[in-house]
């Protein structure tokens, strides 16, 4: 009687708590449209480092420790898309005037040579 | 398209799979644990699951554009 009530009530409380993490899921929409997807994950990154933050502060209070200073991370000022623009239109220019700029010298060469053989 | 509404298709996309992988995982983790005996599979199982509905609103998204809309019209018999 005992074991066939607390299988009972195993089974329950993992029913629950799957059914309560399916219906977190359809409530918040995670598995809906992109853009609310989007909105979910903006939302947690506004929510979570405060959070995380908190939590250490109380950790560090209930327990005593000190959590060292971190130095800042540096900021990268480094715009790849732009650079990776730029550096393809220099590619592709300097491709583009090779075989006239190749004659060119070519020629100032040959001229040169011509020069130094009289 | 612009480019950059294109980046931001593309940031949405980014998004939708990492919130839609992530959900899957942390499913199959809850029916792993609970009703499947830590087994591995329902783990691949959901993040497969989510990896491919982030596939999907991506490819929609992007077609979005170029998708024609049309509705049939019965005829009326006069």
């Amino acid at each position: 009687m005992v074991p066939r009530v607390w299988s009972l009530m195993r089974f329950l409380i993992k029913g629950s708590v799957a059914g309560g993490a399916v219906y977190l899921v359809y409530d918040q929409e995670l598995l809906g449209p992109s853009d609310k997807s989007q909105a979910v994950l903006q939302r947690a990154e506004e929510v979570v480092p405060p959070a995380m933050y908190q939590l250490s502060q109380y950790v560090c209070e209930q327990t005593g420790l000190k959590m060292p200073q971190l130095p800042a991370p540096p900021k990268l000022n480094f715009h790849f898309r732009d650079t990776w623009n730029s550096g393809i239109l220099t590619v592709m220019s300097a491709l583009s005037v090779a075989p006239s700029k190749a004659r060119e010298y070519s020629r100032d060469g040959w001229e040169y040579l011509k020069e130094r053989i009289k | 398209m612009s480019e950059s509404e294109l980046g931001r298709k593309w940031d949405r996309c980014m998004a939708d799979a990492v919130v839609k992988i992530g959900t899957g995982f942390g499913l199959g983790l809850v029916f792993s644990l609970t009703f499947f005996k830590r087994r591995m599979w329902p783990l691949a199982f959901g993040s497969g699951m989510g990896l491919g509905m982030a596939y999907s609103n991506c490819q929609h998204d992007f077609q979005a554009p170029y998708l024609l809309h049309g509705k049939y019209v019965k005829e009326q018999e006069q």
